[in-house]
């Protein structure tokens, strides 16, 4: 039986996703407005990390670095003794939550195996969040962050010769941001950006953006809200820099190789798309996966379904032929 | 999803995790997905591998709240249920989390579903036989795949997919549709073993032919039941469930609004209840714990508001008819019940 529905058709979620929503939705609601903001800090935080890291053999190193204006933020430096050559390679992760909330090991259980079995060094980045702290702050922390890490390679024990970039949604925007930015200032070698499920585009527009209102995870109202936060009045308008939405950046050449993922049924199918199209029109190498059916975010909800984990398994395949020589 | 669960209930400890499990399973269950993906489920809500071992299956299937198949150990397996089939389990060093219980239930309710004994051919075969609208010898054809036997006669067990089991009938189980949407279904002997499950109806005995019968009278029994209470069998009525008309696009019969009128007096219902069970005005006075000439001025009431002796002869069986089709059409059983109840269970 299929109930009547309102508004344009749209993928079906995934079974297994979809049955999945059932737990997602009670901490994650589909849509999220301002008045929510509190309630997803609190429900999106990530929970204790030290048992995992612990069961994993991984050391934590904390470190305050200068962020954007020279103001502390806090980076982690997470690390795996497993015989891998040294130094390591450096990969800056930028964590999810819609610019709004969430913290540096949020969902960052699914790139704890690039430090286990790849070997990598993960520094991971406390950037400020928006509405108190708005653009450019969180990118810039981020840039920051990265800039710290190239600077004091030597003594993390990091190659100075290349970092990967990774971030997921909100921290997909800010590293594709920051690869823009390390392009156009002359910033740290990169080796490659890993783009999940990014948001990049401020201006709306894609056809995935209208299709998922009120269903899934973050909705075309949850986007406003993290926009608005981040831009406030200018959002939409011609003074958004494109290091706060790439998806603004005339130009996509001279970027690092580029993985993209991104669920069918999610708001931001268009824009990944078409990131990585401009990408190859622009002569440059990206790695796109459409995943059908899958919500935002649904590897780092739903990690024991199939499409999860063929989400999971892809993108670590990708990461490993940068990071394993 | 355990951290998940943890966190909705850290920041509502009221918080109806019950309600969501099931909810997912009943997903599960609707988007016929593989036991691998029960499993997992199943591993991932509870934060511990979860396996299933059947009889006449050479290897227990174990998969890890990642979704990867494990291997097992002996020690940890248990042996497959005689009754059922299957043992399934959740592998926990520690104590039992909150709510194992619950996803155990489901993931047996699931697996149930998905292969009363293995195959999609077999699963099918429940809906088959209980369609209308297919035709007879497609029906005989399911009958006979699903070993029914044409001198024998079954019974539909219908209950909502949160109804609480506390022991499954042994037979083909299946999620069906409904005007009320998806129902559990199961099938089973005329005679049959004792069984629990709350809100349930079970349908009258009817030959492998004519199951869709059983299937209307198990409806109309769901729907005279009540959350935790024991199944209602439509054996109990004769053939006046089969009589009921209860669609609820028809306009009620006279006798049938009088009777909703009478029931929106606090005493109504009730009353009326023991005036169709009870004999004489003193007996059904007693079982209502009024007086005498409390009940005979309801009485007065009761027969003003119909206009027919309810209280002789066949107007008797008219008030017991217009009773029963009052209390399926305002039956709220099928509604998932509030979360209160829920955290309760």
């Amino acid at each position: 039986m299929t109930a009547a529905r309102f508004g344009p058709a749209r993928p079906e979620f995934d079974p297994e996703l979809r049955a999945s929503l059932a737990v997602v939705g009670g901490m994650f609601p589909p849509t999220i407005t301002p008045e929510l903001i509190g309630f997803m800090r609190a429900s999106y935080a990530s929970p204790p990390i030290e048992a995992t890291l612990e069961q994993r053999g991984i050391t934590r190193t904390d470190h305050t670095v200068p962020g954007y204006g020279g103001d502390d933020i806090a980076v982690s430096v997470l690390t795996a003794d497993t015989g891998a050559q040294l130094p390591r390679v450096g990969v800056l992760f930028a964590h999810s939550g819609g610019l709004m909330f969430g913290d540096r090991f949020s969902g960052i259980d699914l790139v704890l195996d690039w430090v286990t079995d790849f070997g990598a060094a993960l520094v991971t980045v406390e950037y400020r969040l928006a509405p108190e702290y708005p653009d450019p702050v969180p990118r810039e922390d981020v840039f920051a962050a990265l800039c710290w890490v190239h600077d004091h390679a030597a003594e993390l024990g990091i190659r100075s010769d290349g970092i990967m970039l990774a971030g997921a949604s909100a921290g997909g925007n800010l590293i594709a941001g920051a690869a823009l930015a390390v392009r156009d200032r002359g910033g740290p070698p990169l080796i490659g950006q890993v783009l999940d499920y990014p948001m990049l585009d401020d201006r709306g527009g894609g056809y995935s953006l209208d299709q998922f209102d009120g269903v899934g995870v973050w909705d075309r109202v949850s986007n406003d809200t993290g926009w608005h936060a981040l831009l406030g009045d200018a959002r939409g308008g011609p003074d958004v820099s494109p290091y706060a939405a790439p998806a603004r950046a005339e130009d996509l050449s001279g970027l690092p190789p580029t993985f993209l993922t991104v669920g069918s049924a999610e708001i931001f199918r268009n824009e990944t798309a078409d990131f990585a199209e401009r990408m190859w029109r622009a002569g440059g190498n990206a790695e796109l996966h459409i995943w059908p059916g899958a919500f935002h975010g649904a590897d780092i909800f739903a990690p024991h379904t199939r499409v999860g984990r063929a989400m999971i398994q892809t993108r670590n395949a990708w990461v490993e032929h940068l990071l394993v020589g | 999803m355990q951290e998940l669960l943890g966190s909705i209930s850290r920041l509502d400890p009221g918080a109806t995790l019950g309600l969501r499990v099931i909810a997912c399973f009943d997903e599960l269950i609707l988007g016929n997905v593989n036991t691998r993906a029960l499993l997992a489920a199943a591993a991932a809500l509870a934060g511990c591998p979860a396996g299933v071992v059947r009889i006449g299956s050479s290897e227990p299937t174990l998969v890890s709240p990642r979704g990867e198949m494990l291997a097992c150990t002996p020690a940890a397996t248990p042996k497959p249920d005689r009754n059922t089939g299957y043992t399934v389990w959740l592998q926990r060093a520690g104590a039992a989390g909150p709510n194992d219980g619950l996803i155990l239930e489901r993931l047996s309710i699931a697996l149930c579903a998905k292969n009363s004994a293995g195959d999609e051919h077999r699963r099918r075969g429940l809906s088959v036989v209980l369609d209308s609208a297919a035709s007879q010898p497609l029906r005989a054809a399911a009958a006979d795949d699903l070993g029914l036997r044409s001198g024998e006669k079954y019974r539909v067990v219908l209950a909502p997919l949160f109804a609480v089991w506390e022991r499954h009938p042994a037979g083909p189980e299946d999620v069906i549709g409904s005007p009320f949407g998806p129902l559990h279904a199961a099938l089973i002997a005329e005679q049959f073993d004792p069984f629990q499950a709350s809100p349930c109806g079970i349908g009258s005995a009817h030959p492998p032919g004519a199951l869709t019968k059983s299937l209307r009278s198990a409806l109309t029994a769901l729907r005279l039941s009540e959350s935790g209470a024991a199944p209602v069998c439509a054996d109990d009525y004769g053939g006046l469930l089969d009589a009921l008309l209860v669609d609820e696009d028809d306009v009620p019969h006279d006798d049938v609004v009088a009777v909703a009128r009478i029931a929106e007096r606090t005493w109504g219902l009730e009353t009326v209840s023991a005036l169709i069970t009870h004999q004489t005005v003193r007996e059904t006075a007693r079982a209502l714990g009024v007086h005498h000439s409390t009940l005979q001025h309801r009485l007065a009431t009761v027969l003003e508001e119909l206009g027919f002796p309810a209280t002789e002869g066949l107007g008797r069986a008219r008030l017991a008819a217009a009773y029963l089709t009052h209390r399926v059409r305002t039956s709220r059983v099928l509604e998932a019940p509030p979360p209160a109840q829920q955290v309760q269970r």
